[in-house]
């Protein structure tokens, strides 16, 4: 019985075997192909999964020749789209660490094979962390459907809920963010007529009320000090215009922002005058690794929404003393975006402390919704500021987070469509190059095109974030919400 | 050689009832569903829907709705399903004893869904929901050998409860009762039986919340979406499935009790209450005031102006939402400041309804706006329309709207995108692929009729959207293209609907560039009336071209002013003007 079977088995293999046809190329091009996802001359870390991909052309077949170090080859041919099997791929990127592969697609139209110039896939033996977590949302206006906040390992193509807004009806979670991309220590929002700031201190969970008779709002743009005791906070009152010509859409703007920074162990927000100034707004904090900066974005007041585009942010700095929980008297200006009449915001250090990557835009915070925002790299050693214009393009690059490394980041584009923000990862080594981003890869290279959210705040973890999502929602159903204590004032 | 009993005779009657109700007097119910989901003809939109318990009838039930584009096609599918549902409730009856005398009863459960169908926010998943259980209920009263019925409920149950939800309870309630009139399973079983189900009843929905699915437990018990909105109980539902079980019963009950001799009286009876219950029903279920908001909804959306006006002329329309799909129609066509006042009018929300977080209003609004020229607008009210729908569907009708909104601003690579999911589906991929083939050539954009001319409406001024200046929005948009007649009659009809008679003779003379033969009707009165009330000259004469008809008419009109409702001028401004609140 065992052996019939086994003859069974090893006839279907060759069958397959030899539907597979003999690429003999009646042209070949010296233009390398096409691709979608655009994987060619990428950098990739040696864990990532398969790249998936199809030549962006009719065809009836498409063959690819994926050579790896020591002659090891993966050879696929398909009708559609070239799909790798991942154990293959993974153990031709592990035995390929450091160096590249080498892949020659060709492609059948009118029943002859056309062979395009081979492209390479650069294989860093630098790691990435475990994966990504992002929310998913539609890229609306006022009205939300269904979103949630998904992790996804980056081995593979496993995608999983975090927490998802089906849980309270009629919620909207965001804001997402982890102390050093650890999984253990997570912040996110959930907001709806029942509610609050889930605040996950080394695997254990907390529902914060974080509005205050102090403060204008809830605890709104996060960023984890590194020690772990704190979390920086804005708050901000929000509103959303919409506009009427055609190369935009929305604007998002305040119309007053404040930073506290939020005493974890003594559950109260803290700020000083510098950071609470009216005649300011101070948005997008974020620490730096050695815990003792606190850098913003912060402009002139202006008339919300009237003076939308009049108002501009500079990046900032003022001191942070994370063993008593006090500011600096001095607030530093480290990049004058004023001065070229532009905008910053998102301001990211890297976990070695040696850059920071900000978006740049022409007015506003709310960089998504702005064609021309694209990242920008400071040298935090030389004060050197560059485009990084390897990874720009001409549409919209916004979000960024650092991988825990700090040798990969991840950001959302819109350079695909225009609309739909992707997550792109690029590598980028101590002397600030930065190799070609690739696109998030999935399972088949119609998942983007048929998805109908944006990958919004791409964020690595260093692990699989555990939480129980039904401990949150009795949490919420149960109102055990703490409130958080009265704003300290320095 | 008989082809079709009574009862069956009775059945396709009762099926081509339901047929002609759907297809002729509650046609545009059909066609308001349909709108409000995208079905897609790919494993991943299968694959989504079979996530979550009851998915499966949700995807059956769309998969049928989409073909209410044609609403004689979807009544026709709501009758077959209707009328399946009986017999089937007719066949489990029969099985477990009862009498045909009683078939009249076996209509209720059809009857009374075909009334939860009159509410548009009831889904069809729902009756698939329903003949999913009593097919299976059916299955088992064909099962002869004890353990095979027994072995078929309990591994029913998981199949069940994850293709249907918890209608699940159907099948094994119905068994536990079924085994206990039969007598023929022992206590101690039928007692392990009832210990299985509970804990599987339990454990079913439990397992499935704490491992995949993040909704309340409650919505993950249900499964299926009966309702549109699915953090309600669809308690209606509820009823209509547990009749699934207690007819059957009640009916072999009944049936040891009657008398033969009485048959006849009975049945009639039965028919009697069945019909007139169910007339009554029927009509009190059916809302037809929001059938004919549909019925303008669905006209204005195919672009059929002349069957809008033509629905008016036959009944003034009384609700705002209709009254703007008569104002579009009208401008349309053409007619809006001749006409306007001809028909009842609510003021400036009949005009462009404020903007409410729902899928039904920014739906319509946003065809104004488009027709209009603000694209960007529109193109924001279709996505706030789709994005608002409770059940998280997407809407095939916003799709096609995002589609040509990205069309005409360029933006091709995201309209590519949603006509590729258009492509997806049976009856939008002709359309689809004409737009996919149109975007190929800016020649053929500029050349068609309607995006080519929307493309030359666009604002080019970059202007916020401004819900209480609309008046302004208005000006600019005609300002940038003095050829679009229609920004200029709605910034002309605000202006009249707001009794804004300062503003409507200083927009008045912007006109002149539309070249109109004549000035419309309810300018001419409107111009009559301010030229009336503020020239103290008796020598001079109006400046502009006004008929001695209309002249004459307001005369008339200031003469019976002391009348509450002066009769005859109901269609004019003068009326509005002082008329209404």
């Amino acid at each position: 019985m065992n052996r019939y079977f086994i003859v069974v088995i090893v006839f279907l293999l060759l069958s397959f075997q030899a539907c597979r046809e003999t690429v003999a190329p009646k042209e070949v091009r010296k233009e390398k192909p096409a691709i979608f996802p655009d994987y060619v001359d990428v950098t990739v870390p040696a864990t990532i999964a398969p790249l998936n991909f199809k030549v962006q052309d009719e065809y009836s077949a498409i063959d690819a020749v994926i050579e790896g170090r020591n002659q090891e080859v993966i050879h696929i041919q398909d009708k559609k789209e070239i799909c790798i099997p991942e154990n293959k791929w993974a153990q031709l990127l592990a035995n390929s660490k450091g160096d590249s592969l080498r892949i020659t697609v060709s492609i059948k139209k009118q029943g002859n094979w056309i062979r395009f110039a081979p492209f390479a896939v650069h294989v860093s033996d630098v790691p990435i962390d475990y994966g990504l977590v992002y929310r998913l949302i539609a890229p609306g206006y006022e009205v939300y459907s269904k979103m949630g906040i998904y992790q996804r390992n980056l081995s593979s193509f496993d995608q999983s809920p975090i927490v998802e807004n089906t849980l309270i009806p009629g919620s909207c979670v965001n804001c997402h963010s982890f102390r050093l991309s650890d999984p253990k220590n997570m912040n996110l929002h959930i907001r709806g007529k029942k509610g609050g700031t889930v605040l996950m201190t080394d695997g254990k969970i907390n529902l914060l009320n974080t509005k205050t008779d102090e403060t204008i709002s809830n605890f709104i743009y996060p960023f984890w000090h590194p020690s772990g005791n704190y979390v920086a906070y804005s708050v901000n009152n929000i509103h959303q215009v919409f506009h009427a010509a055609k190369t935009k859409r929305v604007e998002v703007v305040d119309g007053a922002s404040d930073i506290v920074v939020y005493d974890i162990k003594n559950n109260q927000p803290i700020s000083c005058a510098e950071l609470m100034n009216d005649s300011i707004f101070e948005t997008f904090p974020s620490f730096s690794p050695d815990g003792r900066s606190l850098y913003f974005c912060s402009a002139a007041h202006r008339e919300m929404p009237q003076e939308f585009n009049k108002v501009q942010y500079n990046l900032c700095r003022i001191a942070f003393n994370p063993e008593n929980g006090t500011f600096g008297g001095q607030i530093d200006t480290l990049f004058n975006a004023t001065a070229i009449n532009k905008s910053v915001t998102f301001p990211r250090p890297s976990p070695d402390g040696r850059y920071l990557m900000f978006t740049l835009i022409d007015y506003g915070n709310f960089s998504i919704w702005h064609k021309e925002a694209d990242l920008y790299l400071l040298d935090l050693q030389t004060g050197l500021c560059r485009s990084m214009d390897e990874a720009n393009s001409r549409d919209t690059e916004s979000y960024h987070s650092w991988s825990s490394n700090s040798r990969w980041f991840v950001f959302s584009s819109r350079r695909i469509d225009g609309l739909y923000t992707r997550p792109f990862i690029a590598s980028i080594d101590e002397k600030g190059n930065i190799g070609k981003p690739f696109l998030l890869p999935q399972a088949n290279t119609g998942f983007y095109t048929n998805l109908m959210e944006s990958f919004n705040i791409p964020e690595f973890v260093t692990g699989k974030v555990e939480v129980d999502p039904n401990e949150i929602e009795k949490m919420i159903v149960g109102d055990k919400v703490s409130q958080v204590g009265k704003l300290k004032m320095q | 050689m008989k082809i079709f009993s009574v009862n069956t005779l009775l059945s396709l009657g009762f099926g081509l009832i339901v047929f002609v109700f759907f297809a002729f007097f509650y046609r545009f119910h059909l066609n308001y569903q349909e709108q409000y989901q995208l079905f897609l003809f790919s494993a991943d939109y299968f694959l989504k829907f079979m996530e979550k318990p009851g998915g499966f009838s949700d995807y059956v039930g769309n998969f049928f709705t989409q073909f209410s584009f044609y609403s004689w096609v979807g009544a026709s599918i709501i009758a077959v399903s209707l009328t399946l549902l009986q017999r089937a409730v007719w066949l489990i009856s029969r099985k477990s004893g009862a009498n045909s005398l009683f078939y009249p009863i076996t209509f209720i459960p059809s009857l009374l869904y075909w009334g939860l169908l009159c509410d548009e926010n009831y889904l069809f998943g729902g009756v698939m929901v329903m003949l999913l259980v009593a097919v299976s209920v059916c299955i088992y009263t064909l099962i002869d050998s004890i353990p095979a019925r027994i072995s078929f409920v309990v591994l029913s149950i998981p199949v069940l409860y994850w293709l249907a939800g918890g209608a699940f309870l159907v099948l094994p309630i119905f068994a536990f009762v079924s085994e206990i009139l039969k007598r023929q399973v022992k206590w101690t079983y039928l007692a392990i039986f009832a210990l299985v189900v509970a804990i599987l009843s339990v454990a079913l929905p439990v397992i499935s919340k704490t491992y995949f699915l993040q909704y309340p437990l409650r919505q993950v018990w249900i499964g299926a979406n009966f309702f549109r909105f699915p953090v309600n109980l669809p308690f209606n539902v509820g009823v209509i499935a547990l009749l699934i079980i207690f007819i059957p019963f009640t009916l072999r009950f009944l049936s040891g009790q009657v008398k033969t001799q009485k048959t006849t009286i009975l049945l009639g009876l039965q028919w009697l209450v069945l019909l007139s219950g169910g007339v009554f029903f029927i009509s009190s279920a059916a809302d037809m005031a929001k059938e004919e908001v549909m019925a303008y909804d669905f006209n204005v959306r195919m672009r059929k102006w002349s069957r809008v006006i033509a629905l008016a002329d036959k009944k003034s329309p009384a609700s705002p939402l209709s009254v703007t799909c008569l104002n579009l129609a009208l401008a349309k066509e053409g007619l809006l400041a001749e006409r306007m006042f001809s028909y009842y009018q609510n003021g400036v929300g009949g005009l462009l309804p404020d903007f409410t977080r729902d899928y039904t209003i920014p739906m319509i609004t946003g065809e104004v706006y488009y027709h209009l020229g603000f694209v960007n607008t529109a193109q924001r009210y279709a996505f706030e329309a789709m994005e608002a729908l409770p059940d998280y569907q997407k809407s095939v009708r916003a799709v096609m709207r995002l589609a040509e909104t990205n069309l005409i601003n360029g933006n091709y690579a995201v309209a590519e995108k949603y006509l590729s999911l258009l492509q997806k589906t049976f009856y939008y991929r002709a359309w689809a692929n004409n737009a996919l083939q149109t975007m190929k050539d800016e020649n053929l954009i500029a050349q068609h009729p309607e995006w080519g001319w929307l493309r030359q409406c666009r604002s080019k001024e970059d202007f916020l959207f401004s819900e209480g200046e609309k008046d302004m929005m208005l000006g600019v948009l005609f300002r940038q293209n003095q050829e679009n007649r229609l920004a200029y009659e709605y910034l002309m009809a605000y202006t009249l609907l707001n009794k804004d008679l300062k503003h409507f003779l200083q927009y008045f003379p912007l006109g002149e560039s539309l070249n109109y033969r004549a000035i419309p009707k309810s300018y001419q009165e409107a111009l009559i009336y301010v030229w009336v009330n503020t020239n103290n000259d008796p020598t001079k004469d109006i400046p502009y071209p006004v008929s001695n008809a209309t002249k004459q008419r307001l005369q008339a009109f200031q003469r019976s002013a002391g009348a509450t409702q002066p009769n005859g001028f109901s269609d004019s401004y003068w009326h509005y003007f002082y008329f209404r609140k």
